[in-house]
């Protein structure tokens, strides 16, 4: 139980600080702008108290925001993410609920059940992002287009950073 | 009474998900339209300190780009001194008025810099220590670069011009037309210049430089020149495509400028007011 506190804190540091110092300077063109950190409110144990979540999500964007100048942005798109959380979690529930040692990773709950729970959660987070940045509709689908490519890119890393980790588990 | 007990246990979650998203939107639009100084930016010194150390580091790769540029803008400088070069490649740096100096030009290098977002800040390592204050204009040796919006000791943070709320008066120098400068996001190299009417001659390549009616700028600095124009129907303006002079990606040293008048002016407005105020 301690250690579970002790590896969230860390992926809360290791990912924020990623972010911030390498993935804002990535160069990757107008419409990917991947936001691996929301991987620290995926990740939380699927039985949280969603409360905590939500409080510890809206900690974790209000930071990225303090490093973006991009006061309350990724506050808002994680606070909604958090509160969908609970929904998408039932939504891809396995029959019969999940165990209570299952963790929202591939090597409990399988790849497939990684990319569309966090998929899902990642476009939700990106929808209220970059419409928040756009804070317009006129350019809507250019606002989308990003939505999607962003959040392709945010999925791609989180998969990998995911089996890194578990990787350097098995060694 | 027991009602409203029952209501909040009932429904916690619900208005704590309100009570966050309200706190985290008043942010956002307070933001947007004020610019209040807060210490909730890059300018604070975690993130100051983070972002100075990774240029500190990435500095050392691009020493002999920076050189280049330096003795380039040197070798600009003196042909500006000796009278022989073209004004409009470069920004005035010995612009006098008639009552002397009027802009004062200080150093400052940037150590955190996007272009890839639709609100692009840069960070600086100057602050209020070294007398920057919010609304100082900041420029490249090859042109503007953004404006002064927080300020803390140490650190200030820059509106880009490639930020989608930046709006600067500009002109063409052919011709003295004024129009706006913005950007709407995409490509870090092209910018907007609109509000020239269409009775106005504009010719691709012609020169965009600083009105000079802000305060801000001096006057001709230079923004970048004209790629592309076409009118916009129905309307008596021209939607002019600008090529940035500065190259944003490419940011480490710039000025920040500060106009001695404009000190001088706020201080009798101030002084007027207070001595109506007896």
């Amino acid at each position: 139980m301690v250690t579970e506190f002790v590896k969230n804190i860390f992926r809360f540091f290791l990912f924020i600080l990623i972010q911030v110092a390498i993935i804002k300077h990535l160069e990757l063109g107008r419409f990917i702008n991947p936001f691996l950190y929301v991987i620290f409110i995926l990740m939380l144990p699927i039985r949280m108290d969603r409360t905590l979540v939500m409080v510890l999500a809206f900690f974790s964007g209000m930071v990225v925001d303090m490093f973006y100048n991009t006061m309350g942005m990724n506050a808002a798109a994680c606070v909604f993410m958090a509160y969908c959380r609970p929904w998408v979690l039932n939504f891809y529930s396995p029959k019969g609920d999940y165990e209570t040692s299952s963790k929202p990773n591939i090597q409990s709950m399988g790849a497939i059940w990684v990319a569309s729970y966090a998929g899902t959660l990642i476009v939700l987070h990106h929808l209220v992002l970059f419409f928040l940045e756009a804070l317009t509709l006129s350019s809507f689908f250019t606002t989308l287009l990003k939505v999607i490519l962003s959040g392709a890119a945010t999925l791609g890393l989180v998969l990998l950073s995911q089996l890194f980790m578990q990787q350097r588990r098995q060694r | 009474m027991y009602g409203i007990i029952a209501f909040f246990r009932k429904n916690y979650f619900v208005l704590l998900f309100a009570a966050l998203e309200f706190l985290s939107l008043s942010f956002v639009f307070k933001d947007n339209y004020y610019h209040e100084a807060g210490y909730f930016n890059t300018s604070n010194s975690i993130a100051g300190s983070i972002y100075t150390t990774e240029s500190n580091i990435s500095s050392y790769f691009s020493l002999k780009t920076q050189n280049n540029q330096l003795v380039e803008e040197n070798a600009q400088l003196h042909n500006l001194i000796a009278g022989t070069g073209d004004t409009t490649k470069h920004p005035k740096v010995l612009q006098k008025n008639p009552y002397g100096q009027q802009f004062n030009f200080m150093t400052a290098e940037v150590i955190d810099n996007t272009t890839n977002l639709l609100n692009n800040h840069i960070t600086l390592n100057v602050g209020k220590t070294q007398g920057v204050v919010s609304g100082m204009g900041v420029m490249a040796p090859s042109g503007i670069v953004g404006i002064v919006v927080n300020v803390s000791d140490h650190y200030s943070v820059v509106m880009s011009l490639l930020h989608k709320n930046f709006q600067l008066s500009a002109m063409l120098k052919k011709g003295g037309a004024f129009g706006t400068i913005s950007w709407k996001g995409g490509d870090y190299q092209m910018a907007l210049l609109s509000q020239i009417p269409m009775s106005e001659k504009v010719k691709v390549g012609d020169t965009v430089v600083t009105s000079g009616y802000s305060n801000i700028f001096p006057k001709d600095v230079m923004v970048g020149v004209v790629e592309e124009f076409k009118p916009i129907p129905d309307q008596y303006f021209f939607s002019i495509k600008v090529r940035l002079a500065t190259n944003f990606k490419k940011l480490r040293y710039v000025y920040v400028v500060s106009d001695l008048g404009k000190q001088e002016k706020t201080d009798l407005e101030d002084k007027t007011t207070k001595e109506e105020g007896h």
